[in-house]
């Protein structure tokens, strides 16, 4: 049994909480708040230190691995921290600064949450079982209301472009990308693979305050998958036209997230996301932005 | 009731999918009453010009000058291969004739310029075919025209066709020759996948970049300034033997501050169970719009159905009969048609600098 600390706010607890049930060989053993006041009530009984320094000052034997839900500077600062201590660590939000952390000798795990909702890990099942042969063109469009859960562009496009390179298997070779003059929350990149893979993806974080949409197409030599909202709404009437409603795929993103850092510190493995990944996401995303902001295209045939 | 002028109409040769000279026909303010093309054309062109003439009843006149004189034609619709698309149709117009032609509009930006300036020069209508006018791309219209989602900022639209294209790709054993572009074009003519018609190879950019860049130049009112593209020959020998793509990307800056984006493929029929997954998205300054081309739809689904049968069928499709309307509309009022000849040329113009950036690497200007 391995035994978990979470580091976070409050309302995350609630959430980690109440994936306790489903977990499998790991428990909840001790919290420490990211903001005053918080309490890891909702993980049960568990040791609840008074801030993250405290817990890994006083209370490092009261745990053995670490789940960090904190702000990019945040979580690579406790990261270092936890991993000096040898506790493996499942870090996010990722970013640059945690991929410097790579080279520690305890496991380091950045969240990558959105490699595990399920339609996401249902197509990459179909792309490494070979159903869908080589990969060819994945589609996504992620529209959003203004500021949702990320403060900056780079934050908005860096899981787009890490689902690229992970579903294609390698970083792109060539990156452009357009913006609008019209709307600062737009941007369009459009990747180049090896073997003629490629990527298009459209972000616009100008939606009116309310839902989400994301939609994503992946079409391979011999198939296709859609994960796509647009076929997962119902509908309800309430007067007037009738409102889509999104059917929820839950929290089972942290669920199998959590499970997979539980896993590979178990079975003694690298984990299935790695600092690695994390570096080859951010620099895809510089190199993202630098096309926006140069139109210019980054690598590929440029010079040939 | 006021009395309606019925329009005369020749079909100038009809060598591929032949929906076009039956749109005409099923409209009733036309009437078709000759099938007409050139001597020198080969023999399967002849045979399928002849099967078309012999079902409506109508004669085949093999030589086109002749019929322009003898069978007092207003238009001309036009369908025989794509590389003899401007070719008939500027000598239909300089005829006087109006005309309909089948996409796409050329393989060659110059011929376009020519037939443009032939409808201008003779001042006929020209309406090149589309599907601006299917169920969802009219709602998708309407929508934005109501103001629902504010200005229009940003269009992507996702066009898969799941039709196959002849063996799959990596099939030709060693030894064996590539395959005759024009030979597989014939062969496909059994199951309508014979868009592509013709002696000249052509990508699914050029066959079928017409419609989606037709719904964005329809719903934007803008021409596209520059172009980045990829190109692909993902799925299909034919494709990879001719050196043309199966699949493409392409980023498009469009005038007003407009960005899109296109993404093609003739995908294969096991990747989708009907058509092709076909949506059209937009993006305002209020709000954003999901659209899929293919609905309305009614679903069926029966035991021991063949396998390649579309599960969904497209409903309320008045496509044809609008596109006909409208082309009425025009003759009757002098109004441009929903696709002219200076727009097909522009969407043209936009094609062929989509090909070459996926060639370069490199953005490309459009020449609009």
């Amino acid at each position: 049994m391995i035994r978990l600390a979470l580091i976070s706010s409050a309302e995350t607890a609630q959430a980690y909480g109440a994936l306790s049930t489903r977990l499998h060989r790991a428990a909840w053993t001790a919290f420490a708040p990211l903001d005053s006041g918080g309490s890891g009530q909702a993980l049960g009984q568990v040791t609840e230190a008074t801030s993250a320094e405290e817990l890994f000052t006083n209370q490092a034997d009261v745990f053995d691995a670490v789940v960090i839900a904190a702000d990019q500077a945040t979580a690579g600062r406790l990261a270092k921290a936890a991993s000096s201590l040898g506790k493996p660590v499942l870090a996010g939000a990722a970013g640059s600064n945690l991929t410097a952390l790579g080279q520690a000798d305890s496991l380091l795990m950045p969240a990558h949450p959105w490699r595990f909702l399920p339609s996401i890990q249902s197509v990459k099942r179909s792309i490494d079982s070979g159903k869908l042969g080589q990969a060819g063109l994945l589609r996504i469009h992620r529209w959003l209301p203004p500021g949702a859960d990320v403060e900056s562009q780079a934050e908005r496009i860096l899981p787009d472009a890490d689902l690229a390179c992970w579903l294609f298997g390698s970083a792109p070779e060539s990156v452009w990308s357009l913006q609008s003059a019209a709307n600062p929350g737009y941007i369009q990149f459009h990747l180049g693979f090896a073997n003629d893979g490629m990527a298009m993806i459209d972000i616009a974080a100008s939606l009116p305050s309310g839902g989400d949409y994301f939609s994503l197409t992946m079409i391979g030599g011999t198939g296709a998958a859609y994960a796509d909202d647009h076929h997962n709404m119902n509908l309800l009437y309430s007067g007037g036209q009738p409102n889509a409603i999104r059917t929820s795929q839950g929290r089972a993103d942290l669920a199998g997230q959590l499970q997979e850092f539980v896993d590979a510190i178990s079975e003694q493995r690298e984990p299935s996301v790695t600092p690695t990944d994390t570096a080859t996401a951010v620099a895809v995303v510089e190199q993202i932005l630098e096309s926006a902001d140069n139109r210019q295209v980054i690598g590929g045939k440029e010079g040939n | 009731m006021a009395e309606t002028k019925t329009f005369r109409a020749g079909v100038f040769s009809v060598v591929k999918h032949c929906y076009l000279p039956r749109a005409v026909a099923a409209h009733p303010r036309f009437e078709l009453v000759v099938v007409t093309d050139d001597a020198d054309q080969p023999d399967w062109v002849h045979e399928r010009n002849q099967k078309f003439a012999d079902e409506f009843g109508i004669p085949y006149v093999r030589d086109v000058a002749k019929a322009i004189a003898e069978y007092d034609l207003d238009m001309a619709a036009v369908s025989p291969e794509a590389e003899r698309h401007c070719d008939l149709a500027v000598r239909a117009a300089d005829a006087g004739l109006h005309v309909i032609a089948d996409k796409p509009m050329s393989t060659r930006l110059s011929e376009c310029d020519r037939l443009v300036e032939a409808v201008q020069r003779n001042d006929v209508k020209f309406l090149l075919w589309n599907r601006n006018y299917l169920p969802a791309v009219v709602q998708t219209k309407e929508a934005i025209d109501s103001g629902a989602i504010g200005e229009l900022q940003a269009i992507h639209v996702d066009f898969y066709f799941s039709k196959n294209a002849g063996p799959p790709k990596g099939s030709r054993a060693e030894g064996d020759p590539p395959i005759n572009w024009l030979d597989r074009q014939m062969e496909a003519h059994a199951d309508g996948s014979d868009g592509g018609v013709g002696k000249e190879a052509m990508g699914e950019l050029e066959i079928e970049g017409i419609y989606p860049l037709g719904y964005i130049h329809m719903l934007t009112g803008q021409n596209v300034q520059r172009v980045f593209a990829r190109t692909a020959t993902h799925f299909h020998q034919a494709n990879v033997d001719n050196d043309v793509d199966d699949l493409a990307t392409v980023s498009l800056e469009l005038g007003g501050g407009v960005v899109g984006s296109l993404c093609i493929g003739r995908i294969g029929a096991a990747s989708h169970p009907d058509i092709g997954e076909i949506k059209i998205h937009v993006i305002g300054s209020e709000g954003g719009l999901v659209i899929t081309e293919a609905r309305p739809e009614v679903s069926i689904y029966y035991r021991d159905q063949p396998p390649l049968e579309f599960k969904n069928e497209r409903i309320a499709n008045e496509n044809d009969f609008l596109l006909m309307d409208d082309f009425a509309r025009a003759l009757d009022t002098g109004s441009e048609p929903i696709l002219n000849a200076k727009a097909g040329r522009d969407i043209a113009a936009t094609v062929f600098a989509a090909v070459e950036s996926g060639k370069t690497g490199q953005p490309v200007e459009v020449d609009c």
